[in-house]
């Protein structure tokens, strides 16, 4: 039907501030996202890039207390809706070069204006699974009970025995063996792998229109790594499942997503097709081509049983750098830009169609 | 023939569990957890040794039972032909330099209250106590090269310093003693995949210049395909294969280690999906399955409808020959 995506999220900034340091962390540095109805987006950077912090923020999951969440995270069901909207208006920021520079916060009334954005949204229409699945599950109750609560919190059954069939159901859906049994277990009464279904399980009971995935085979053995991105896939056959993919490991984004994108230093450095990005990775951004490399799978070593590392250490989103946040570690830079990359930072743009990289190499 | 630098042989670690007052009152006996049971392997001079697995498979025991980090239940450790398991912490010592251990826990490596300084300080103080303050300067300038770093780390916390800082810093401590053999246990695991690769070469430079022996551990297949000479699978505290690196990742014969290769998330054969699509019962450690202890999640042993030899409790599968140097524990070894 429309094309109007289901999640668009506009120049998302978060800052943490560093008491010690005096200084914000920049870990979400204006990220621009798109997910369309139906398709899985898969997050790929490492840790400290920012992937999961910009996801969390459009969900309210990090106040960033004493620091500042900006941008604009339109979720379109029905009717468009700004789940940051309101929140310029808790705050008082002093900007230079388009950056913050220092803030003032009404903590109360931005908390507020957080609940009211997210109520019926957060849990109900748009769902979250995250990495460790017994620190988010309540250990005080079953598994069953909790997935009940998430029916007739969301749902249109209210009904106490409905909505235990209902989650008996996803249980099942899950493809949890014996589900009546295990209706009754403690989340640490489940492996690490089982407690992981349970919590998909949660998740559908709302029947989201979103499900957002952080870090979902992260800690689990290969094996059970395996289930669950199996899992995941039939999720998207079955239910059409529209799906953010939040991950580390190129192996599992490469397998789910439509659509990836590639943070570095709190931005996107590219976005595009997944095909695309991991097929013609030289044909995009020097980071993504580089990260590719370095994996450690036997088509990448190089003589002498080398692997082609990323030579640094990951960027300090503290004391950013001018121009290009990749430019110390980039491979393809050369005299021809290299004042440019210093210089100014570049653009995210679309180099072909669909495909968006933010390198100079790419814009003349 | 020159001895293999490490031979294990029949190598035990059973942990008891304490018998609580529950426990006697249900009646249950209190249990032994076999985290390591008769494992055998050698490792020459200059060589890698890969060890993969699923967490609790014995790995980590495996490792840390060579360094007598804990006491052994049965077996044999000899290290350049001397046996090294009845050895008292003190005539262990002197050997204690030559075996180290890279730990897994970057944080808990280090601690957290000196200098990175002090911290290379006492490692190089331990083998040359006679140097002065100058040459401890000196060497541990000379470390922080061999590993990449720059020097004005000295006067760094570890907390200040970034994961692969930290890693390097635990390698040139270890190097600082001048080992020959390092256990690895998941040395890359807590890294990024763009520092993961420095590691790695880091590693495979100081074993060309210094000739050492790893013993590599790690869940990572296609990392230790890629570091090892030669890789043991290890299921439930034995080793269920042991081959040439190439081997073991592109041939390998027992079902399990198919299972863990087809389970790489990037591989999309459906084959490979039907492979281990059997149901993957919990194990239970105090009473493993009689016969081979794969055998209640083995695709083989399902697909051959269940033939009593894989649970006779008289016949467990032992490691054979079935090719030079690739050994491998099942009575329905893949063919080749």
């Amino acid at each position: 039907m429309s094309t109007i995506p289901l999640l668009r999220i506009e120049d998302l900034r978060t800052y943490f501030f560093s008491r010690a340091k005096q200084a914000f962390i920049r870990s979400v540095d204006g990220v621009d996202l798109e997910i369309a109805r139906g398709e899985t987006l898969g997050i790929v950077g490492e840790s400290g890039s920012g992937k999961s912090v910009s996801m969390h923020s459009a969900l309210g999951l990090v106040t960033a207390t004493p620091g500042v969440i900006s941008g604009r995270a339109v979720f379109h069901d029905e009717a468009p809706r700004d789940l940051l909207a309101g929140l310029d208006a808790c705050t008082r920021l002093e900007r230079r070069d388009g950056r913050i520079m220092s803030v003032e916060k009404d903590n109360r009334a931005w908390q507020k204006q957080v609940e009211r954005n997210l109520a019926g949204v957060r849990g109900g229409k748009i769902a979250m699974i995250f990495q460790n699945p017994k620190a988010a599950m309540n250990p005080y109750e079953t598994i069953g009970a909790q997935i009940s609560e998430a029916v007739r919190l969301h749902t249109a059954i209210k009904d106490p025995v409905a909505a235990r069939e209902r989650a008996l159901h996803w249980l099942e859906a899950v493809r949890i063996d014996s589900p009546r049994l295990r209706y009754d277990n403690y989340p640490h009464g489940l492996s690490g792998g089982m407690c992981q279904r349970a919590m998909v399980a949660m998740a559908l009971a709302a029947e989201p229109r979103l499900l957002v995935a952080d870090e979902p085979t992260t800690g689990l053995d290969a094996t059970i790594q395996a289930r669950i991105v199996e899992l995941l896939e039939e999720l998207k056959t079955r239910f059409g499942m529209t799906l953010v993919l939040i991950s580390h490991d190129i192996g599992v984004i490469a397998r789910l997503s439509d659509r990836i994108a590639v943070m570095y230093g709190g931005q996107v450095q590219e976005s595009g097709p997944a095909a695309m990005l991991l097929e013609q990775s030289e044909l995009g951004h020097p980071y993504t081509h580089a990260l590719l490399a370095s994996m450690p799978r036997a088509k990448n070593v190089k003589h002498g049983g080398r692997l082609p590392a990323i030579e640094g250490e990951v960027l300090d989103t503290i004391n950013v750098p001018r121009g290009c946040r990749f430019r110390e570690r980039c491979q393809r830079i050369h005299d021809g830009i290299r004042a440019r990359c210093a210089g100014q930072e570049p653009e995210l743009v679309e180099v072909t169609p669909g495909r968006r990289v933010r390198c100079w190499l790419y814009q003349a | 023939m020159t001895p293999p630098l490490l031979e294990v042989k029949g190598l035990s670690k059973h942990f008891s569990q304490r018998r609580g007052l529950l426990r006697m009152l249900s009646g249950t006996a209190a249990g032994t957890i076999p985290a390591v049971d008769d494992v055998s392997f050698t490792l020459a001079e200059n060589e890698t040794l890969g060890l993969v697995g699923e967490s609790g498979c014995g790995k980590t025991t495996t490792g840390k039972a060579i360094l007598k980090l804990m006491p052994v239940t049965a077996g044999v450790i000899r290290y350049r032909d001397r046996d090294i398991t009845p050895l008292s912490p003190a005539e262990f010592q002197p050997l204690r330099r030559e075996i180290q251990m890279i730990f897994q826990d970057l944080d808990a490596a280090l601690n957290p209250k000196m200098r990175i300084e002090s911290i290379l300080h006492e490692a190089i103080a331990l083998r040359e106590p006679e140097l002065d303050a100058d040459d401890l300067r000196r060497r541990a300038y000379d470390l922080l090269e061999l590993v990449n770093l720059k020097k004005n780390k000295l006067a760094n916390f570890p907390a200040e310093l970034s994961g692969g800082e930290k890693r390097r810093i635990g390698i040139a401590r270890v190097l600082a003693v001048r080992p020959k053999l390092i256990v690895a246990d998941e040395p890359t695991s807590a890294l990024d995949v763009s520092i993961q690769a420095q590691v790695i070469n880091l590693l495979r430079d100081l074993q060309d210049q210094f000739g050492l022996s790893y013993l590599f551990i790690s869940h990572d297949l296609p990392l230790v395909e890629l570091v090892s000479h030669r890789v043991a699978v290890m299921y439930l505290g034995q080793i269920v294969e042991l081959g040439p690196a190439p081997r073991i990742a592109h041939a390998p014969r027992h079902p399990y280690t198919s299972v863990l290769w087809s389970s790489l998330a990037e591989k999309r054969s459906q084959e490979a999906v039907s492979v281990t699509a059997p149901t993957w019962g919990v194990f239970d450690f105090e009473r493993p399955s009689a016969g081979c202890r794969f055998a209640p999640r083995c695709p083989v042993y399902a697909a051959r409808g269940k033939p009593p030899e894989c649970t006779d409790p008289c016949n467990a599968p032992r490691l054979r020959e079935i090719e030079p140097g690739h050994v491998v524990a099942c009575h329905f070894p893949r063919e080749p």
